[in-house]
């Protein structure tokens, strides 16, 4: 008990203390195994099967779709794209639209200035 | 303290541990629930996937209004993620004049969206647009993580005789040189093929690259924050809405547009291209030394996504006279979304942004 009074640590603190180093320990042992170069490797192969594998997955569903004569991702993406297009084509026409009515104004407002005087 | 008091102690938790064991199981199924991002704001403009938002000041006192850039991962609500931890609404209860872009969720009809739509397209009209609305003349520009690098990447790219609008350039945490890091070890290498996979998924999953970030520090991400999260509840220190709010926003993750998404992974990973100065977008270069702006450049001692030595030659290579450093202990959103940030570093920034933008 005088031990405890004097700032030391109870059983149930000692027993987090070491679960905490513990804890940490791992996670610093982890963090050097995710940062090998192997590792790298692994998760990138990885991720280059994950895609191919879902886009084998979406394609067959979507060829299967399409067959039944109903609209597939594929139909959707490319309809999209053209609205992007043609977003960016009225947003540049919109643009120009901005800067002309912006030289007008400035030209009035320089004639009635012009008048004025 | 008395022998039996471990007992009773122990007997006390064995009791309490059905609430608590209810009561952590209820933050984690309410995390969807949170509020992030409710800060009253306004659609300024829209493009494609992106808007422009603006936060209007009640109380506005500086001239130049202050645009907000977050990276094409996770979501621009970091600025603005709960009331009373919201980046956005110190900024306007300090008397700015706020907006912010956001990249919405890029999809397979967005894969070849590549970094030059994002500087030359959306960022440059997201600058006009908020000129327009301002009704000012020039801008701060404030960039997070990969929305400093196109922020730095915006105003470095060659435009002739031609300026740009902006007067302050704030960069938080952002990488200019990620060669040094895990994330080289994982993507750097040429035997990834991430032209291959880039083109299998058209635009990279948000929850790929979620997993990736959380895979850098995978004990602290899959299991300490669920563990102290626990002990919050069981000492009854949990601060739920804190939890659900930066939970949430973590979990939130649009996709990556493909192109943009090979072309940053070269550029940060492989080529150092920004370093070297051999970056073109739209046939432009971009050269970092074109960079004359007030700059504030804050970096995270604990940054693992950025890490501050991958930040550090930018000062090497700006023509800034008006150059400042804020290097501060702390990772990479808690920066400057944490608890602590309110205190030790909105002030700092307000300040900076303050004195530079009057008239």
């Amino acid at each position: 008990m005088p031990d405890r009074q004097n700032g030391a640590q109870s059983p149930e603190q000692q027993v987090r203390a070491l679960y905490e180093e513990a804890e940490s320990n791992t996670a610093k042992a982890f963090e050097a195994l995710v940062n090998k170069p192997s590792f790298g490797q692994l998760l990138a192969l990885s991720a280059e099967n994950t895609a191919a594998l879902t886009r084998i997955a979406f394609d067959g569903v979507d060829l299967l779709w399409r067959n039944l004569r109903l609209a597939g991702r594929a139909d959707i993406v490319r309809l999209s794209k053209q609205l992007h297009r043609n977003e960016d084509k009225l947003e540049r026409v919109l643009q120009e639209v901005e800067k002309l009515r912006d030289e007008v104004t400035r030209a009035r407002e320089h004639d009635r200035e012009a008048a004025a005087s | 303290m008395s022998v039996v008091d471990p007992f009773v102690g122990a007997v006390d938790r064995a009791i309490r541990f059905p609430v608590n064991a209810l009561e952590y199981t209820n933050i984690l199924l309410t995390t969807d629930d949170a509020v992030v991002g409710a800060t009253q704001r306004e659609v300024v403009w829209t493009h494609r996937q992106t808007t422009l938002y603006r936060y209007r000041s009640s109380d506005r006192r500086y001239a130049v209004p202050l645009l907000l850039v977050f990276a094409l991962i996770n979501r621009p609500e970091i600025f603005d993620l709960r009331p009373g931890s919201s980046l956005v609404e110190y900024l306007i209860s300090e008397g700015f004049d706020v907006f912010l872009v956001d990249w919405g969720y890029p999809d397979e009809e967005d894969a070849d969206t590549g970094l030059e739509e994002y500087v030359c397209d959306e960022l440059d009209w997201a600058v006009r647009e908020t000129l327009r609305a301002s009704g000012a003349e020039e801008l701060s520009l404030m960039g997070w993580c990969i929305g400093a690098t196109l922020c730095a990447m915006y105003c470095g790219l060659d435009r002739g005789v031609e300026r740009t609008a902006v007067r302050n350039l704030a960069l938080l945490t952002m990488p200019i040189d990620g060669r040094g890091g895990t994330y080289a070890n994982w993507v750097g290498n040429e035997d990834f093929d991430v032209d291959g996979v880039s083109e299998l998924w058209g635009s990279v999953p948000g929850g790929a690259i979620d997993f990736a970030n959380k895979m850098m520090k995978p004990v602290t991400n899959f299991w300490t924050t669920y563990r102290r999260l626990w002990e919050g509840v069981q000492e009854g220190t949990a601060r739920p809405e804190a939890y659900q709010s930066m939970a949430k926003w973590v979990a939130d993750n649009p996709p990556f547009a493909g192109r943009a998404w090979r072309e940053w992974i070269r550029l940060m990973y492989r080529d150092a291209g920004l370093l070297r100065g051999t970056v073109r977008l739209r046939g432009r270069l971009v050269d970092l030394r074109r960079i004359d702006q007030n700059v504030l450049v804050i970096t995270a001692g604990a940054d693992h996504i950025a890490p501050r030595p991958g930040t550090m030659p930018f000062f090497d290579l700006i023509a800034s006279e008006d150059v400042e450093h804020f290097d501060r202990p702390g990772g990479h959103i808690g920066l400057v979304a944490g608890s602590a940030a309110r205190k030790e570093l909105w002030p700092g920034i307000a300040e900076w942004l303050a004195q530079r933008s009057g008239g």
